[in-house]
């Protein structure tokens, strides 16, 4: 998302830029050469549709329509950028360090697929959540999600790390099913 | 805008990027959300049946004098393009790589070149046991340089044993070659990639 902002910021710039040059060279003309054509943008074709066209008429309800929804996806665009790193404690005064959410995630997956009786693990992580979910053969949900859970916190508790994360795990076996 | 020099290195900042543009959808959703309102007769059926262009309101603006219309039109048009280009080339300028400057007194100044600390530091870096790759760059401005460290560590590596390296190896030594007692610096880590190599 953040590439993402930088492109919309850069395109409502120049719109921004565009709409500014364009109104002056506009009215500077009509100022200039009262009787003559508009210079590049047909807006007295423009007034005379809008002096007609009323509130309730469907093009403006499409468009009012549209310009809301672009809006919300600005915001929505502009909400999401915040950057996602993981704070770890300063090593010296002046230095700071992060990593990237999918490090952690890659960190905590190796652990967990390193566990006896762990067949596969899928780990999403952020600053604040852990999610594991592991697959087991050999045991069940019961049996595998105390351990896991202590054997994470323990790992993550081994890290660096500036805000313990919560925990969340779950076991898909096979064994359940039955 | 209190954070330390070396938080705010971590990555570019999109701050006003990011205000700017949940400005602008501010705006637009609530020029479409307040047409459609008007548009459900809300605000009355007889708003409702009027023309988007008003003619009340161009008989009003008629009736201004002219001049000061069109001057303040213009005037309008040039903060607008003014804003929309500082906006545009704000978005678009690729981050800076300042100089270090040790020394600004006039007749005595000492600049160390951008690639010349971070080759350095690269090279130390990749030293340590664990760490499979390391780009440096220096960010910020002049005034307040900084450095950003970017490592890849092997899997399995030691962080305890990478951190303690890191500063008395190649942060202390970089401090020391630039003779200065602090250098900010941001280091971001990307854990547990590349080659599986045990290091227990």
């Amino acid at each position: 998302m953040r590439g993402l902002v930088r492109f919309f910021s850069a395109l409502l710039a120049l719109a921004v830029a565009a709409a500014g040059v364009l109104l002056v060279l506009e009215v500077a003309w009509r100022w200039a050469r009262p009787g003559a054509a508009p210079l590049l943008v047909p807006w007295p074709a423009w007034r005379a549709s809008l002096s007609e066209l009323t509130w309730t008429s469907m093009a403006v309800q499409v468009t009012a329509l549209v310009v809301a929804v672009v809006g919300l996806v600005l915001l929505i665009v502009a909400s999401t950028a915040r950057s996602r790193d993981v704070r770890l404690h300063d090593p010296a005064t002046e230095v700071s360090v992060t990593t990237s959410p999918r490090s952690l995630a890659r960190l905590v997956g190796q652990h967990v697929r390193a566990q006896d009786n762990v067949t596969g693990a899928t780990v999403t992580a952020s600053a604040r959540k852990v999610r594991v979910r592991a697959l087991s053969r050999l045991e069940t949900e019961q049996q595998l999600r105390p351990r896991l859970t202590e054997s994470v916190a323990l790992f993550l508790g081994d890290l660096p790390l500036t805000q313990r994360p919560k925990i969340s795990v779950v076991v898909d076996s096979p064994k359940d099913r039955r | 805008m209190s954070k330390p020099v070396s938080v705010a290195a971590q990555s570019r900042s999109q701050r006003t990027e990011r205000v700017l543009t949940f400005a602008a959808g501010l705006v637009l959703l609530a020029a479409g959300a307040l047409a459609l309102v008007v548009a459900s007769g809300a605000l009355g059926e007889f708003r409702a049946q009027r023309p988007v262009l008003d003619p009340v309101a161009l008989d009003w603006l008629g009736r201004q004098q002219q001049a000061l219309v069109r001057g303040v039109a213009i005037a309008a048009g040039v903060a607008l393009f003014a804003f929309g280009l500082w906006w545009f080339v704000r978005s678009l300028r690729p981050e800076g790589r300042p100089d270090i400057e040790l020394d600004r007194e006039p007749g005595r100044g000492v600049t160390v070149t951008s690639t010349a600390i971070t080759d350095a530091v690269e090279a130390d870096a990749e030293a340590i046991e664990g760490i499979s790759r390391a780009r440096a760059r220096s960010v910020g401005d002049t005034e307040h340089p900084a450095l950003r460290l970017h490592l890849w560590l092997r899997e399995g590596s030691d962080l305890r044993h990478v951190w303690h390296e890191l500063d008395t190896q190649v942060l202390a030594r970089a401090r020391e070659s630039l003779g200065v007692p602090v250098l900010p610096t941001a280091v971001r880590l990307e854990l547990g990639s590349g080659r599986r190599q045990r290091v227990r």
